[in-house]
């Protein structure tokens, strides 16, 4: 069925938002599918099909009904068990979950967090409030939950593909230890990523002297050694920078992602977005201008943004060094920095000059950033220009690291190799380098005497298929480590379950080769019936709180206490350096750089971009990941290479999926082309991470491998590649056109200059502004009291009314709320082949808007031209808890009905599957389980005898039924997991809600005064991960509540208010801050956001 | 042609149908009172693993329920005890009480060999509910309310049907069962053990105004407004007889406790 809704006329905002191309185009395909919440088309069925299924199901249901009627079953009640501890457990109460404190350590710093365990399971991970850098998580580490229970991990040691106990292992390292002892580790090498850990840097540097003759690598291919390296020589050994968003003004970014994936510092999400969302006129706002070659979540949220390639970036810093230098008269600046911006294009520059001004009007609150994939010149040119704005000691801090060793990196590697300088190479990083490093590990196939690789790995990758001895690593969740933030915030890892698998750490292993760890003893697995061994024993805690102790000037019982409590050690963080800006090493450097070349139709750019779900290929086997759509793109379980519109058509390629052969330096690649639209020409961006030869159905050969397009270590960006069309289209599973939502100014926005002219313009779009705007809730009225608004007499005003609202202006796209909502709600993954028939189960759908100057209809056909620059907004829709529902009065079964306060409640058991509702939700918000995905593996084939291979989902009874063990230890125990036939969707986390509701009954028992949830003090799954806390969720009836302060924003709207539904989801507009001078070119971008209706108002 | 069917058989139709009357009627009426819980769930018995007297315990030596299920009124889960809390009377090291007991050999075979007691679940709610003890305890339903007397039980029985609307019908008449919370675990409580001057006094104590309780006691003919607790007490005692009653009690606990238990689907499933 389609439904159709009476949307009135879209009033002319000057703006038109859309979300593919075919809505751009108002294709008649997309038109025909627009609010259709079940596509017939993807099905692959006709009417008339459909039809006769339909009768020959009822055929065979009624003989099934009278065939059960002849046989009854037993009916004997099956017998269950009690199994209580035998010796009560410190802390535990069985029901009540605990949260403990700890972090994730990242490649940057760390994710603090808080862990929620029922019964010493973790379930959900969340952002810890305490922590000073502690706000959201983003999307990786909220789904690093699920990698603890994948079943197909390393389980077991290996030596040479045998599984042996950890004990051999113990004998073998004991031999190393002895023969090193002789020849001081010659020919021994250590492989890892970088890291915070002071633990770890410790043992690294007891390992170092031990061994002097042994060399430690450091490496992982998405990482900032070009920036440190620069640093460097610019201000000097030891020193590292920490950008701080909340003090900058005015930004400008050369490429550089640092609210998705150029991380800079767990806090710069929150700092920059909390600049970003005023609430009332006058307020000031930052201002962000960004150069990028396609787009980024940055690149969304900013002011100003002009599609550049990447080649080009060396040359947009040195305009900007140029112009920064002419304002400030300073001549190194401007000379350093004359060669590379020679012969750069006039355009450029007339865009880059009054960015430049806007700096400079704002010296000491401005900061100009780098794309970490950027060379060491680009690098040096930023940190020139900070100086000359007064950036250091401002909104840019040099602080004092230390690490302890020495470390190569990946060209020592390289060539350590290819001289046979290496017999025994132990793989401690979390990449797997023989994916990332593909040609540099094929040398040692070739090589005679091929050294002994001994890998630690939490999954069998492609390193493990070169190694020895293969060793399953404890995920972070199962071991004793520490970590450090960007700032230098101290933070205990400490385990939440034994490890589930028999796995080590790296700490571990890096004791036991300093023969300060016995394994065999306390990690193999202890005799089934004794106790667990206590963590006393453990070599990684003692060392840990031998750490802890130097941190914290001395063993304190209290502090560590309180360290492991709150997740972090008050009062510790980084020394301020005391860096000097010495301009030869910048001079030195800046010169260097190369000439950089346009890239042209026939030597076109690639550039390799962590991916937005895999980052470097460490997370392919995990599903929550590979079916969260990539943030810009709506691609799910593959990558593809971005083109821009333009390019794409000159290439002659049709459409998204067409495959694509691109050829560079000898390598190439055959992979499916996406039109990405605000993606720079002749330029092709492909993420990294895909394509790997996993053991696991997960991750086994997803999407294409990027990698092997570049050599050894070299640069993310590769020139003078040859791009053609090549023959076929590959199925890609993007989500963009599923569950559209149809309607007018669902997203809303307009220009600072405007919010300031006319405060609550959001409010009177579309057709808001025709609405009384009467206090419009039909949630009025005292208990017992019974009037005409309130015929049951419910007590609304002293029960709770829970609303939410998104602030888009703060959202920036992460989907980090999809997953940590999976995690909390039992969501189940489909698989792509479910996605690609519209059947994704994310609850929360993250649309994702372009939007250009309105009219196309007009036109018919898509402007190619105007492709080359649009906007992105995002805009996250879950249900929006209508007060007056529309799903409520189809359901025939009274499975969906509204409680007292205002949610929208789902009872699961009721429902038998009509899916009126799903049909009648003008949101599109309600998700069907087609099928049991929980109990029956989406991912794999099954045999069938005479038919062949079907997937598992369509063999019916015969498919494989996999009910994972390990899995199902993730799942939230208050919420229902749902079955076949069954909608679902949002509650505003409910569980979550009674909870806290029944735990203010437990406290206030007989004080009827004492009945109300405190303050703020729930939180959904969404708000609590989100990292730019653009989400706030609360009581309407608590007059005080952070949720009717924003609330009462000016720039608050419902989305499609003007149908009735009276959502208790608001969004508050999205604000950008254009730059008012004249100069600054800006195209549409500057003058439309939605100045046509201020006028006509 | 002769009639081949004799002239009785035209009534058959007619036989037919009224069988068919009765035959619907009963299987329905079947249906109604075997397929319900009252009479699936009632009287289920499971012999337990370890011959636990519940009678012996809570009815003879007085032991309270929260002596073992001690987080019952944290939590929703009512905990069934480790086999620490049976050792610590029944310990060799501790009460020594029956310490070599026959029927107790499980019990130190467990805290030997750490191996769990498998007990048979009696109450067992579907995966779909979400019951919480706490909330209940806390707010003046007492355990006997659900799960019967247990201080009576050798070996416990299912007690009540534990069928949805049975649930409804306390939820909706929270009045008829609420008791005073120093009650809530007394498995042979009676309102009518209840002294009123006690029972109006805590209330009144708890901040509760004496004009708030007399309009409860009185209903809407507000003929006499005592003044203090002792002409609440008489006019009480007038009212409802010498004896404290469950009306009595429970429409002032729901008054003054706020209880407003929640009929919506999204209170227990989720």
């Amino acid at each position: 069925m389609k439904r159709v809704w009476q949307h009135p006329e879209e009033s002319n905002t000057g703006r038109r938002y859309w979300r593919s191309l075919g809505e751009y185009a108002a294709t008649p395909e997309f038109n025909e599918q627009l609010g259709r919440e079940f596509d017939p088309g993807i099905a692959g069925e006709t009417d008339e099909q459909r039809e006769s299924s339909r009768r020959e199901f009822m055929k065979i249901m009624g003989g099934v009904a009278a065939l059960s009627g002849l046989t009854l079953t037993s009916c004997r009640r099956p017998l269950q068990k009690i199994m209580p501890f035998t010796k009560h457990v410190e802390w535990v109460i069985p029901g009540k979950p605990l949260l403990y404190a700890t972090a994730m350590p990242r490649p940057w710093g760390a994710s603090p967090m808080v862990v929620v365990t029922h019964e010493g399971r973790p379930t959900h991970l969340q952002g810890n409030p305490l922590h000073p850098s502690g706000a959201g998580l983003d999307i990786f580490a909220q789904a690093s939950i699920l990698d603890l229970y994948n079943p197909e991990r390393a389980q077991k040691p290996a030596y040479r593909g045998k599984e042996k106990g950890w004990s051999h292992f113990q004998k073998d390292v004991s031999e190393w230890i002895e023969a090193w002892k002789k020849d001081g580790g010659e020919g021994t090498g250590l492989l890892l990523n970088p890291g915070t850990s002071p633990t770890r840097a410790g043992l690294l540097a007891d390992f170092a002297k031990a061994c002097p003759k042994a060399k430690i690598y450091e490496y992982e291919p998405i990482n900032r050694a070009n920036q440190d390296a620069a640093v460097k020589a610019v201000l000097g050994e030891d020193v590292a920078l920490l950008p701080k968003f909340a003090m900058a003004d005015r930004l400008f970014s050369l490429d550089c992602d640092f609210v998705g994936l150029d991380t800079l510092s767990e806090t710069a999400t929150r700092d920059f977005m909390k600049r970003r969302a005023p609430e009332k006129k006058g307020e000031s706002m930052n201002r962000l201008y960004i150069l990028e070659n396609r787009y980024t979540l940055t690149g969304g949220i900013s002011d100003h943004r002009k599609p550049l390639a990447a080649s080009l970036i060396p040359m947009a810093a040195a305009v900007l060094a140029e112009e920064v230098g002419k304002l400030t008269g300073d001549a190194s600046l401007q000379q350093a920095a004359a060669t590379l911006a020679a012969g750069a294009d006039a355009k450029l520059r007339e865009w880059i000059a009054p960015a430049a001004k806007d700096l400079f009007e704002n010296k000491g609150k401005s900061l100009v950033l780098a794309g970490l994939r950027h060379s060491q010149a680009v690098h040096a040119l930023v940190l020139g220009i900070n100086n000359v704005l007064g950036a250091f000691g401002a909104t840019l801090e040099a602080v004092k690291v230390e690490s302890g060793y020495k470390a190569a990196d990946a060209t020592e590697l390289t060539a350590d190799l290819k001289g046979n300088k290496i017999n025994h190479l132990i793989v401690l990083a979390e990449s797997d380098p023989a994916y990332d490093l593909e040609d540099v590990f094929t040398l040692l196939k070739g090589l005679e005497k091929r050294p002994m690789v001994t890998h630690l790995t939490d999954r069998p990758k492609h390193t493990t298929a070169f190694s020895s001895w293969a060793l399953p690593a404890a995920h972070y969740l199962e071991s004793w480590s520490d970590v450090r933030s960007a700032d230098g915030t101290y933070s205990v890892v400490q385990p939440m379950i034994q490890p589930l698998f028999d796995g080590a750490s790296v700490n571990d292993i890096l004791l036991s080769l300093l023969g300060r760890k016995k394994f065999g003893a306390s990690v193999a697995v202890v005799a089934k019936d004794a106790a667990p061994a206590k963590p006393e024993s453990d070599a990684a805690y003692e060392a840990v709180k031998a750490t802890f102790a130097k941190m914290a000037g001395g063993w304190d019982d209290e502090k560590w206490n309180n360290t492991l409590r709150d997740g972090f050690l008050a009062g510790v963080i980084f020394d301020r350096a005391s860096a000097t800006f010495n301009t030869s090493g910048f001079s030195a450097l800046a010169g260097k750089a190369d000439k950089p070349l346009a890239p042209t139709k026939d030597s076109m750019e690639i550039v390799l971009t962590p991916d937005a779900k895999m980052w470097d290929g460490r997370y392919a086997d995990n599903a929550w990941l590979q079916e969260a759509p990539d943030p810009v793109t709506k691609l799910t379980w593959d990558n593809a290479a971005w083109l821009s519109p333009k390019t794409f058509a000159a290439l002659g390629l049709k459409k998204d999926g067409d495959r694509l052969k691109v050829t560079v330096g000898g390598a190439s690649l055959n992979i499916p082309a996406l039109s990405a639209p605000g993606h720079a020409h002749n330029s092709v961006t492909i993420p990294l991470g895909y394509g790997q030869k996993s053991f696991s159905v997960v991750g086994n050969e997803r999407g294409f491998n990027a990698y092997s397009l570049r050599s050894g270590s070299a640069s993310l960006v590769l020139n003078g590649a040859k791009v053609e069309k090549a023959d076929g289209n590959y199925a890609l599973a993007i989500t963009q056109d599923n569950y559209t939502m149809e309607g007018r100014a669902q997203v809303r926005e307009g220009t600072k200059d405007r919010f300031d002219k006319n405060e609550t313009f959001a409010q009177t779009e579309g057709m808001d502004s025709h609405i009384p705007p009467a206090e419009l809730t039909l949630y009025k009225g005292r208990v017992g009291v019974k009037s005409k608004e309130n015929p049951d007499g419910f007590d609304y005003e002293n029960e709770h009314q829970w609303g939410m609202v998104i602030d888009l202006a703060k959202c920036i796209g992460c989907s980090a709320c999809i997953v940590a909502c999976q995690s909390e709600n039992n969501i189940p993954v489909v698989g792509k082949d479910q996605v690609a028939r519209g059947r994704v189960m994310q609850w929360i759908r993250m649309d994702r808007y372009f939007s250009t100057s309105g009219g196309v209809e007009d036109r018919g056909v898509a402007d190619i031209e105007e492709l080359e620059n649009p906007e992105m907004i995002h805009q996250p829709v879950a249900c929006q808890q209508c007060e007056s529902a529309p799903c409520e009065t189809v359901c025939p079964v009274n499975a969906t009905v509204h409680t007292e306060e205002g949610l929208n409640a789902m009872a699961y058991n009721r429902c038998i599957g009509t899916r009126y509702c799903a049909n009648n939700c003008p949101y599109t918000a309600r998700r069907f389980n087609y099928f049991d995905y929980n109990k029956r593996n989406p991912l794999i084939d099954t045999t069938l005898p005479l038919i062949g291979k079907v997937p598992n989902l369509y063999a019916g009874p015969l498919g494989e039924k996999t009910q994972n063990e390990t899995a199902r230890l993730q799942k939230n125990p208050n919420v229902t997991v749902r079955m076949r036939g069954v909608i679902e969707k949002c509650t505003y986390c409910v569980q979550r809600l009674e909870t806290a509701k029944i735990n203010q009954r437990r406290i206030g028992r007989d004080d009827k005064n004492n009945l109300r949830v405190p303050l703020d003090s729930v939180k959904t799954a969404c708000q609590a991960s989100c990292p730019a806390e653009a989400i706030e969720f609360g009581d309407l009836a608590n007059k005080k509540s952070s949720v009717n302060r924003w609330k009462d924003s000016p720039r608050n709207y419902q989305v499609l208010k003007y149908i009735g539904t009276r959502p208790r989801t608001s969004y508050l507009a999205r604000i950008r801050n254009i730059n008012p001078d004249p100069l600054m070119p800006g195209g549409d971008r500057k003058v439309k956001t939605g100045e046509a209706s201020l006028n006509k108002a | 042609m002769g009639n081949q069917f004799p002239r009785w058989t035209n009534w058959i139709p007619l036989q037919i149908a009224i069988m068919a009357i009765f035959l619907v009627a009963g299987v329905a009426l079947g249906v109604t009172y075997y397929f319900t819980p009252k009479y699936t769930k009632v009287g289920y018995e499971p012999t337990q693993p370890v011959p636990f007297s519940h009678k012996q315990h809570v009815g003879e030596v007085g032991l309270d329920c929260r002596y073992c299920h001690s987080f019952v009124e944290v939590s929703g889960h009512a905990n069934v005890p480790t086999n620490q809390t049976c050792l610590n009377c029944h310990g060799p090291d501790k009460g020594q009480i029956k310490k070599d007991s026959e029927k107790l050999a499980m019990v130190r075979d467990a805290d030997k060999f750490n191996t769990p007691i498998k007990w048979a679940k009696v109450h067992k709610s579907p995966d779909y509910v979400y019951f919480n003890h706490s909330v209940h305890l806390n707010r003046g339903v007492s355990c006997q309310n659900c799960h019967g007397q247990i201080n009576e039980m050798e070996v416990v029985r299912h007690a009540e049907p534990h069928s949805m609307g049975w649930c409804l019908d306390c939820h909706r008449n929270p009045e008829n069962k609420l008791r005073p919370l120093d009650q809530v675990t007394n498995l042979t409580y009676k309102p009518e053990d209840l002294t009123r001057e006690a029972f109006y006094g805590n209330l009144a104590a708890k901040g509760v105004k004496v004009e708030d309780m007399a309009k409860l006691v009185a209903g809407d003919k507000s003929e006499s407004s005592p003044q203090d607790l002792n002409q609440l007490v008489a006019l009480a005692q007038k009212k409802f007889g010498s004896k404290v009653t469950q009306v009595e009690v429970g429409r002032q606990l729901k008054e003054h406790w706020r209880i407003a238990p929640p009929e919506t689907c999204a209170a227990c499933h989720r």
